[in-house]
């Protein structure tokens, strides 16, 4: 096959449906990356806006331009959208679009759920848009702290449209984030060792790591205080042994992580374009990585440096700010080694590198007054005051927005095969830098002086006028800037200007394929000897498109890729990708259905759209895998490959691990909320224990352990060749026995809206009890796949991922009846 | 895989002795055990100050472990990064729970 018939074979097998009605119907990363990125700057666009009528109403005293209410809508609105719809969603999208090119590979590891994310992405961000044009957008800062946002003090609709759109939109973080987990371990190019990985690759794997454990609490902490907002369960209310303190540290639990979950893709993109506009490597490049893992589980030791006004002994905040001071240290290292590259290289100053520079003066200064906040006594005196929305904005603006501007400019011709045209970036760099300078550093100061933040309007006695006009003059400085990157991306995308290969002349995989890049993104996947590539095989990309790599004879209409063993990127296995199909966004509308029958108070449709999202995932994995063995499948080079559905670690596996390990975050937190209610909320202990019952912990332990048990007898039978038919009885028995332990506790509970503990255990029951029906829903499923031929000795993946699943009930059954049963007994 | 949790176990050890250490800082302030005293010091200092050094002697042996042969990972660079985060969890240890030993504990 010559390369323009590969090139042919290959677009019409991997592309999307042709116009927008490919648009619903795309799995591939190249389409979905590229509707998160318009998406998320659309909403960077609003939020700007917001930004500016924010900054009109502080530009003078007693300003009449907007009223309190709306304020508060304006300052919510804008922190929420610039967190959870801009910046995590631009890491997403732009980590969709690169990794496969970057790694070496065709796709990430689940196209459909890609695409899922996408969309729940969509209609959850679409709920949060319709609350602000209804007027009747969340009003309680972007961080929601009860009690103001509790039902008495809140009593509107608002502060629902945050905790239902907010928690509906994290869903695509957290697909996002095991999507990325398994694609950068698992789905790279045959030799791309851990070493020779790119290093945004690194930051993305960790930053997904991070969303994996940071996002849990916060979602736990919406799901509560949205329970007690609907249904009374007083877990933020002092008077029924509830803590408002409970809120801010599940929040900041993840808030903190959250600010290094946006940085860190960014360092990425600067660890990534620094080298190649100084033309060199990275320096320190084992050092980087090692900061960036550090920085990561530091940022976890960080999150009560957020409260440190809130009466906490002097211990707990000496750790806190013994933490803060630490964490400067990789940060410094990553500082210090883009220093170095410069240093080394010969630096070229393109417009991405003006922003690589505009961050790292605008970072340094950010990170310099986070070691002053870091410091107690100064945080008491600037605690929620302007200095603290300055320093803020220095970290994520210099920290994010410069890096993600540099990244436009640089990857901008591979996306559209264009090179720009007008020069409009280097003045809109200008005016960005000193526009966002002018605006925050006066903030500073006012700050110091004492403007509290939050506050829609001030006298001219205060002394604060001068410096708010300038804040806000300065301000739309920015905003002009911004719309000028926007302008000249436009015209570059619709003018016939084309570029050369390799624009920048990078090292690196993205760049070896035609520009823009086809849907297939490699026609035949390389043989990595080398962390840059490109450098070092001159010839690599003509060898790609020759179909001298893997998998360069397409197979009929297949999707085929490969993965490698994790460490040292020998060949694993191979796989077949499902192609076009509208399920994700149909489940996301399903899934959406969900949110909203909780948000218009439906309650009794909850159930119903429960039951069809259940349907529809059981629609979403049976379509996928075969009724017959494939054997080791050619996969080129003379290799032959096991099929992903005959081994025992296949991507369900590997994703379901991932997806465990933020579930166990997410129980982690559970348990952490019922221990910091009962050591330290008032009105504990609770006048009324649930009556201890050792023989439902026996039946339960032991349903949970049967269950494990029977999904280990069926994989055995399975492999052997007989039928798996009684280890999945077992199975279904152990679910049924677990399902039934919990329904009779959840009966014998007290009263939920009565104090906080009936409300703790009832939210814990509850949590079990959808672990076993999730389990039972599987064994079924298996059930019904033996049945249909799905299973044999060699196709064996599946049993093995619902072992996975029922190992994870057993462990949560036995630590939630310890809970709900210890304190009644020692009681 | 084995490679990726050489590489994150330090750093995981950290966060769950700083987590379990202030966790433990509250629960001897709701016990009162700063209000009882041994030879000058109070329980609640002294089980603090016990469980710092435990966890100091656990990082400093993950380290000691890190670096052995036996269990030291496979491959040049995962080994480099496992021992460069394993000091990472040590520095931290020491360095995040300090205050059992310099500040007041319940005050």
């Amino acid at each position: 096959m010559n390369t323009l018939a590969r090139h042919r074979r290959l677009t019409r097998i991997w592309s999307s449906e042709p116009g927008w009605k490919g648009w619903f119907s795309t799995v591939n990363h190249n389409d979905v990356g590229r509707m998160f990125l318009v998406t998320s700057f659309f909403y960077f666009v609003v939020a700007g806006v917001l930004a500016m009528l924010i900054r009109a109403q502080l530009a003078t005293p007693h300003s009449a331009f907007v009223g309190p209410e709306i304020y508060n809508q304006l300052f919510t609105m804008h922190g929420t959208i610039m967190m959870f719809l801009f910046a995590i969603p631009t890491f997403e999208g732009l980590a969709i679009y690169l990794l496969p090119k970057m790694l070496g590979t065709r796709d990430l590891a689940y196209p459909r759920l890609t695409a899922y994310g996408y969309w729940c992405y969509f209609f959850g961000g679409g709920m949060l848009v319709f609350s602000m044009l209804a007027g009747i957008a969340p009003d309680g800062g972007w961080f929601m702290y009860p009690p103001l946002t509790s039902k008495l003090y809140s009593p509107g609709i608002n502060t629902d449209f945050w905790l239902i759109g907010i928690t509906f939109v994290e869903i695509s973080a957290i697909c996002a984030a095991v999507e990325f987990t398994v694609s950068i371990l698992k789905y790279r190019a045959p030799g791309m060792s851990l070493s020779k990985m790119p290093i945004f690759a690194w930051y993305a794997l960790v930053t997904s790591l991070m969303i994996l454990t940071g996002f849990p609490p916060l979602i736990l902490g919406s799901v509560l205080l949205e329970l007690e907002r609907a249904f009374g369960f007083p877990f933020f209310q002092v008077d029924l042994g509830g803590d408002s303190l409970l809120w801010q540290h599940l929040f900041w639990l993840f808030g903190h992580p959250e600010v290094y979950i946006i940085f860190l893709p960014a360092a990425g993109v600067i660890s990534t374009i620094l080298p190649v506009m100084s033309s060199t490597t990275l320096l320190g490049y084992r050092w980087v990585v090692a900061a960036a893992v550090g920085l990561a589980f530091l940022s976890f030791g960080l999150w009560v440096h957020h409260m440190f006004t809130t009466g906490i002994p002097h211990m707990g905040l000496a750790f806190f700010s013994a933490a803060s001071t630490l964490v400067a240290v990789p940060t410094g290292i990553q500082v210090f080694a883009w220093i170095g590259t410069i240093w080394k290289g010969k630096p070229q100053l393109k417009l991405p590198m003006l922003h690589i520079l505009g961050f790292f003066l605008t970072f340094v200064i950010g990170g310099l007054t986070g070691v002053m906040v870091a410091v107690v006594p100064f945080d008491w005196q600037v605690h929620d005051t302007a200095f603290v929305t300055a320093h803020l904005h220095y970290v994520l603006f210099g920290g994010f927005v410069f890096p993600i501007l540099a990244g436009i400019y640089y990857w901008l011709p591979l996306m559209t095969g264009r090179k720009r045209f007008f020069r409009l970036g280097e003045i809109a760099f200008a005016l960005i830098f000193v526009g966002f300078h002018v605006t925050f550093l006066a903030m500073h100061w006012v700050g110091l002086l004492g403007q509290r933040r939050r506050i829609s309007t001030y006298a001219p006695e205060d002394g604060w006028t001068t410096i708010n006009l300038i804040s806000s003059v300065g301000g739309f400085i920015l905003a002009f800037g911004l719309a000028l990157v926007l302008v000249e991306v436009a015209l570059q995308v619709v003018t016939r200007h084309r570029t050369k290969r390799n624009f920048w002349n990078s090292g690196s995989l993205e760049w070896a394929m035609m520009m823009p890049p086809p849907a297939y993104t490699f026609a035949s996947l390389p043989q990595v000897k080398d962390r840059d590539p490109l450098w070092h095989e001159r010839l690599l990309p003509v060898q790609i498109a020759r179909g001298e790599g893997y998998l360069g004879d397409p197979v009929g209409d297949r999707r085929e890729s490969m993965t490698v063993e994790i460490a040292t990127g020998a060949p694993d296995f191979h796989l077949i990708y499902p192609t076009n199909t509208r399920l994700p966004i149909f489940f996301s509308a399903v899934t959406g259905l969900f949110f909203l029958s909780m948000l218009v108070k439906l309650y009794w449709f909850a159930p119903i759209a429960l039951v069809g999202m259940a349907a529809v995932a059981w629609r979403w994995v049976w379509v996928l895998g075969q009724k017959e063995d494939l054997g080791p499948q050619p996969v080129g080079r003379g290799l032959q490959l096991s099929n992903a559905a005959e081994v025992d670690r296949s991507p369900g596996w590997w994703g379901s691990l991932f997806l465990l390990v933020a579930n166990a975050t997410f129980f982690g937190s559970l348990l952490f909320g019922f221990a910091f209610l009962w050591t330290v909320a008032p009105g504990w202990p609770p006048p009324v224990f649930i009556e201890p019952s050792l023989l439902a912990v026996a039946i339960g332990v032991g349903s949970g352990v049967l269950a494990a048990i029977g999904t280990f007898a069926a994989i055995r039978s399975n492999r052997r060749g007989a039928s798996p038919t009684f280890g999945l009885l077992l199975a279904l028995a152990g679910a049924l026995g677990v399902a039934a332990t919990f329904v009779f506790t959840i009966l014998r509970m007290p009263n939920p809206t009565e104090h906080a503990y009936g409300a703790t255990m009832l939210v814990m029951g509850s949590y079990g009890l959808f672990h076993a029906i999730v389990v039972l829903l599987m064994v079924s499923f298996l059930f019904a796949r033996m049945r249909a031929g799905f299973l044999s000795a060699a196709r064996r993946a599946e049993p093995a991922i619902v072992n996975l699943w029922a190992l994870y009930l057993a462990a949560i059954t036995t630590l939630i009846l310890v809970a709900i049963n210890l304190p009644g007994l020692v009681a | 895989m084995t490679s990726v949790l050489s590489i994150l176990v330090s750093p995981l050890l950290w966060l769950a002795l700083f987590s379990g250490i202030y966790g433990l800082q509250g629960l001897s302030c709701e016990l009162d055990l700063d209000t009882t005293t041994f030879a000058g010091i109070s329980a609640a200092r002294a089980l603090l100050g016990a469980a710092w050094l435990a966890a100091i002697a656990l990082q400093a042996t993950l380290l000691a472990a890190l670096h052995a042969g036996r269990f030291s990972p496979e491959g040049a660079f995962v080994r480099w990064i496992s021992r460069a985060t394993g000091w990472t969890g040590l520095v931290a240890t020491i360095w995040t729970l300090f205050p059992v030993a310099v500040t007041s504990t319940c005050g």
